[in-house]
């Protein structure tokens, strides 16, 4: 009788830490029942090429989370870092590699940009990257009139290419997503950044250097978000004035999906990568389904919420079980 | 009230004895030099001061004036005016909002929804090529227009209904962050994500037009109006008669006084304070937390929806996506530049009606130099951060004065 | 003997008032030493300034005999000092390993090695007898654990001096036997402890030395054998105290009060029933972990129960804390900055919080500012709240002993019959301690019922009429204080305190 109440909790608690992947499971289901071309390789293959863009500023963003902090730029910078790199491009005949050097450069200035109002001038994060998200694409509309801005035609080949099979966007989000977890989990830096979210005055007392921590992972943010955005355009060959409007709340949402906490501390890469790709998942199945283009948002806002709701559930559980521990449960 | 209790008089404090006075932690005043103490006090006293961001905006239009004459117009200032009411309303709800450390990302969102429903309901008529493929035709609108269309008191009814609506969508919000405990940002943002998806829905993305009369006069109607200039014929020449006095301003303001009167001074907005400066406190201390959060969620649906009536008004359109692109940046950075701390327990409506006035101003002078939108972009975001930076500096200030 | 720190006429001033004013004090290496003094008697300011977190404004310092001058706290963590506050400095998220080595990792191929880490952590806690994986979580951790993994943490970094500053605050009396156990480890290594406590007893069972400040001056200093309590409270304030504890002013009456019948919630408490008589200070002993603040808060509605029902002067009582309040029980909850204050709202505004309904007036429910003013100021001549402007003064700017009485005053506003009062003395000094047992006397006196949670055993048999013992939630004993006899079976308490712990 108490081995089946406790089994029971046991399996809600196992149902509730890995909700994503169980919805993730369930939508995967579900669009393949509507559609067994759905569950395809090649199907497959393409969201999760088509969810890199998604997925690099979503690790990105995770470190900023994991501080406590938040980017709300994240979408003028895809604009204006890409848009950088297509000028470096053009207009400085740099080839592909150059260009996504740029890219990742041009990001993580806007980045350093962001940290120096914030870590500089004690700005809180919220006010600056609001800021800078209005400023960082209104110069980039500057910079090309708010016309769209073709790239050199070598981009697309690049973006639509393959190495051993496995499409390019694929092995940078790859590649992005084990440094990430690499640097969060072996690096002193990466658990410093857990530490700046856990308590950031406990982090100055334990002798972290706090401000360049949190000055890193907007930079970083910025990287990934410069670099996310060229991937994109990779696969498009444009960009136009509205290019990554309104991407920072996918973006922010992704991460959630993934498990990191809107109050710091709590996150992992990996997390994040799952969280990207069920959003990508959720739209192209859609896309599938033939539903209203309208009321698409509508189903992924649900997936949103319900991801965010089991969240909190499992945070309610945690507190309760704690306060349990005084006796035994008798029966 | 009586204060010690039902008992009665409590024996007096005789047993306290003996025990050692502690130190008064008041930090002593500084004596200072008087000559020179006295003007800083003035600079500190303006830098802290409830009417600072009014300050600052008075001077930054006194700086302007020289370059830019026509600021000062009167035709300007009505039209600066006119901008700011509706920005205000849904400004003051969304302080509600911050001074519990929550943040309302759906206002917008919620303004889309009750531009399109309203215009939905008192639509006069409406065209079959534009609306007829929408999911709402023959449903709601049909060529003879929305279902209160010519019915008595029909502006008024959609009005309530619409309110109650937002109202609805505040309840659900705030029940999600009160008792199911996510975190306002995102249960917002998932409100922001589908409401303004459905919004869009509901018309196919079209706008409806064809409002009555009695409810554009809510955007448009002027109750005093000013002539300025010699007056040589019992005519007034109609372009040089400026609207200061208009139904959007009665509304606005009014929302912001009874704002005002219940954050600042009632019960209900010393518990909204409390929620924001320590929600574990508050709750042991008899603080109804989840009945406070949730009508702070209501409050600023039902602030967010009358905004969105203001606009749809003026602008004789219902628009599902009258809330989209900056305007939720808008609403956000001005509350915050008034001086409204993100962080919870640190708000005024005072300081969300500058905050408000400094945010339309710039955009005006903006619009006045001729730059293009991305140039108004550049500078708005600038803008935010020094006002940031000022508010930091502000707050050393304080700290600093004790 | 030499020392290893040594003091030469420090003095630190704020805006010209002297915080500690031409200290000279000598930190024999290899010795335990205790400091003591009330709250704002300058040991903080003295600790900031040997971690180098403010620089001293007159006075040099010399550390392992060499002139020391910090400039930061980095420059006291580098020369070799290592501080254990009252709050630990702990990453709850991250695990124990990463707490020990958040400042740098070994490296291998470039990378964390966690192992070499592991290997490392585990020694440490070998030496401090913890038995946990180095990868454990440290929000797993009990409060004694985690002060052993900050100890963990200084002794990683080889330090010469470690200063505790009120260790035991939130330990348990097994915890706080083994903390004992670990320092006296560390002087037998020949490491210097500073001890810094509110509470005397543990100073003298613990140090080799005392230091007593007073008004930011060093008042009395020497071997602990010199040192009895008494010496130590008079050096402390400057007089004789009488006693710890004034007198009880009122015998309880017969009345029932309070009555709890059964109270159960599985997993928490179980059939818990007692109940407590007008004017009667009941005690409530137990270690932590016991179910005693759980308790508490199933009181005043805070957490759910199962079975059971609680009745406060005749009418039983259930609901939320709102519902609790108006039936007449007030809550002084064990932490007051997370649960007790608005730390950055006015003096005045922190009083009227749990009746401020009853400001209200009309239908707008507007606030009568000028009531709210006159309960404050009575509440400041009543309490002896040391406060200048209730009405602007933030809480965050007053003493401890301040600050928990604002709480007192919060609560006597709503007129309660029950007080439950969960460790009210707990980081108040001496002096303010005093004073609020009297409040609880007064109380009592008033004809309300009291109920007193809490770990001091010596605040319990000081002030209680009844001392009931809880354990593993459940009420283990009951003490009553005979009438012929004046004190409490203290040994009896403590081994019911202490049985199904130690079984």
């Amino acid at each position: 009788m108490s081995a089946g109440a406790s089994f029971r909790e046991r399996a809600v608690d196992l149902a509730l830490r890995r909700a994503t992947v169980i919805i993730f499971a369930v939508v995967l289901l579900y669009f393949g029942m509507q559609a067994p071309l759905f569950l395809g390789v090649e199907n497959l293959g393409n969201i999760v090429k088509q969810s890199a863009f998604l997925g690099i500023a979503a690790i990105g963003i995770t470190l900023v989370l994991l501080t406590g902090g938040i980017d709300l730029s994240v979408g003028s910078v895809m604009y204006l870092a890409s848009l950088a790199a297509g000028f470096a491009m053009r207009d400085m005949g740099v080839g592909v590699a150059g260009g996504v050097l740029a890219a990742l450069g041009a990001g993580a200035l806007l980045g350093a940009i962001n940290a120096f109002f914030i870590v500089r001038l004690g700005i809180v994060p919220f006010i600056v990257t609001l800021a800078t998200l209005f400023a960082f694409r209104g110069f980039g509309a500057f910079l090309t009139s708010s016309r769209q801005f073709d790239f050199p035609p070598g981009l697309r080949s690049f973006g639509l290419a393959s190495v051993m099979g496995i499409p390019v966007p694929v092995l940078v989000f790859a590649t992005v997503a084990v440094v990430a977890h690499l640097a969060l989990t072996r690096t002193t830096f990466g658990r410093q950044v857990y530490a700046v979210g856990n308590d950031a005055t406990g982090a100055v007392k334990a002798g972290i250097p706090l401000g360049r921590v949190r000055a890193a992972v907007y930079v970083i943010s910025g990287a990934t978000a410069g670099l996310a955005g060229f991937i994109l355009i990779a696969q498009i060959g444009r960009i136009d004035a509205g290019f990554g409007q309104g991407r920072e709340f996918d973006v922010i949402a992704a991460a959630v999906l993934g498990g990191a906490s809107l109050f710091g501390g709590v996150g992992t890469a990996f997390g994040a990568v799952i969280g990207a790709t069920l959003m990508q998942t959720v739209n192209t199945g859609l896309a599938f389904s033939g539903m209203n283009l309208y009321l698409q948002p509508i189903l992924q806002a649900g997936i949103i919420f319900l991801a965010v709701l089991v969240d909190s559930l499992r945070q309610s559980r945690q507190m309760l079980r704690r306060r349990r521990t005084i006796r035994p449960i008798q029966r | 009230m009586t204060y010690f209790g039902s008992t009665g008089g409590l024996p007096r404090p005789a047993a306290v004895k003996g025990a050692p006075a502690g130190p008064d932690a008041v930090a002593p005043a500084d004596p200072g030099k008087p000559g020179s103490r006295r003007q800083s006090d003035r600079l500190g006293a303006i830098l802290l001061s409830d009417y600072f961001v009014l300050y600052l905006s008075l001077f930054y239009v006194a700086v302007l004036i020289p370059f830019l004459p026509t600021l000062a117009t009167p035709a300007n200032m009505s039209n600066v005016l006119s901008n700011m009411w509706p920005l205000l309303v849904v400004a003051v709800g969304q302080t509600f909002v911050l001074t519990i450390a929550g943040i309302d990302l759906s206002q917008g969102s919620v303004a889309g929804l009750t531009s399109i429903l309203i215009a939905m309901l008192l639509a006069t008529a409406a065209p079959a090529q534009v609306l007829g493929h929408t999911p709402i035709w023959g449903l709601m609108l049909t060529e003879a227009g929305g279902p209160l269309a010519g019915v008595a008191y029909g502006t008024w009814l959609g009005i309530g209904i619409v309110l109650a609506v937002a109202a609805l969508i505040g309840l659900a919000n705030g029940l999600a962050v009160a008792v199911l405990k996510m975190p306002a940002f995102m249960v917002t943002l998932v409100a922001l994500i589908a409401l303004s998806a459905f919004a869009i829905w509901l018309t196919q993305s079209n706008n409806i037009r064809e409002l009555p009369a009695d409810f554009v006069a809510l955007g448009k109607g002027t109750i005093v109006s000013l002539f300025f200039g010699d007056q040589h014929s019992a005519q007034l020449p109609r372009r040089e008669v400026h609207a200061f006095v208009t139904w959007p301003m009665i509304v606005a303001v009014s929302v912001a006084v009874v704002a005002h009167v219940l954050l600042g001074h009632t019960v209900f907005g010393r518990r909204v304070f409390a929620i924001g400066l320590n929600r574990r406190a508050a709750e042991i201390s008899g603080v109804p937390v989840v009945r406070i959060v949730v009508l702070v969620f209501v409050i600023s649906a039902v602030c967010a929806a009358i905004g969105g009536l203001l606009y749809t008004a003026r602008l004789e359109t219902g628009r599902p996506t009258l809330g989209g692109g900056n305007f939720l940046l808008d609403v956000i950075g001005a509350t915050v530049i008034g001086g409204t701390s993100l962080f919870g327990g640190k708000a005024k409506i005072l300081w969300t009606v500058w905050g408000v006035l400094f945010f339309v101003l710039l955009g005006n002078t903006l619009n006045l130099m001729n730059l293009s939108a991305f140039h108004i972009d550049m500078v708005k975001g600038g803008v935010i951060i020094a006002a940031a930076f000022l508010d930091v500096a502000r707050q050393r200030l304080r700290r600093g004065m004790g | 003997m030499d020392a290893l720190l040594e003091l030469d006429a420090v003095t630190k001033e704020w805006f010209g008032v002297p915080a500690v004013s031409d200290l000279t004090l000598r930190i024999p290496r290899g010795e335990v030493v205790g400091i003591i003094g009330e709250n704002g008697a300058g040991k903080s300011t003295l600790m900031n300034v040997i971690g180098g977190v403010v620089p001293p404004t007159r006075g040099r310092m010399r550390f392992k005999g060499a002139d020391y001058a910090p400039a930061a706290p980095a420059d006291a963590t580098g020369a070799g000092i290592a501080f254990i506050h009252q709050e630990l400095n702990l990453f709850t998220n991250l695990s124990i390993l990463d707490n020990v080595f958040i400042t740098g990792f070994p490296r291998r191929f470039g990378l964390a090695d966690r192992r070499a880490a592991a290997t490392v952590t585990r020694t440490l806690l070998e030496r401090l007898d913890i038995r946990h994986d180095p990868e454990t979580l440290v929000e797993d951790l009990a409060p004694g654990e985690r002060q052993l993994v900050e100890i963990a943490k200084a002794l990683h970094r080889s330090v010469d001096l470690i200063i505790f500053d009120e260790p035991t605050t939130s330990l348990t009396p097994r915890e706080t036997v083994r903390l004992f156990e670990v320092i006296s480890g560390l002087r037998r290594e020949g490491r210097t402890v500073i001890y810094i406590s509110h509470i005397l007893s543990d100073v003298r069972a613990l140090c080799d030395r005392v230091a007593v400040l007073r008004d930011g001056r060093l008042v009395d200093e020497g071997p602990v054998g010199d040192f009895g309590i008494a010496r130590m409270i008079r050096s402390m304030i400057g007089r004789e105290l009488s006693s710890l504890f004034p007198p009880r002013s009122a015998a309880p009456s017969e009345k029932v009060l309070v009555q709890a019948r059964g109270l159960s919630q599985p997993g928490v408490v179980e059939d818990i029933t007692f109940s407590i008589r007008e004017g009667e200070i009941l005690g409530l002993f137990g270690l932590m972990g016991s179910g005693r603040s759980e308790l508490a808060r199933i009181f005043f509605g805070l957490d759910p129960v199962a079975e059971g029902s609680l009745i406060v002067a005749g009418r039983a009582v259930s609901g939320g804390p709102m519902a609790r309040i108006s039936d007449g029980i007030a809550f002084v909850t064990e932490n007051r900055r997370e649960e007790g204050l608005l730390m950055d709202a006015p003096v005045a505004e922190n009083i009227s919080l749990a009746t401020v309904e009853q400001l209200g007036r009309g239908p707008l429910g507007l606030l009568d500012r000028d009531v709210e003013r006159a309960v404050a100021e009575r509440a400041k001549v009543d309490l002896s709240i040391r406060a200048s402007d209730l009405s602007r003064l933030p809480v965050r700017s007053l003493s401890g002993g301040n600050q928990q009485k604002v709480v007192i005053a919060k609560w006597l506003a709503a007129a309660p019959r029950l007080f439950i009062l969960d460790e009210p003395t707990r980081g108040v000094d001496v002096g303010a301690k005093y004073e609020i047992y009297a409040l609880a006397d007064r109380l009592a006196a008033a004809g309300n019922a009291v109920l007193f949670i809490s770990s001091e055993l010596e605040e319990l048999t000081g002030m209680c009429d009844r001392v009931l013992v809880m354990n593993r939630g459940e009420i283990t004993a009951g003490f009553d204080r005979a009438p012929d006899m004046p004190h409490f079976d203290r040994e009896a308490l403590l081994a019911a305190a202490f049985r199904e712990v130690v079984a």
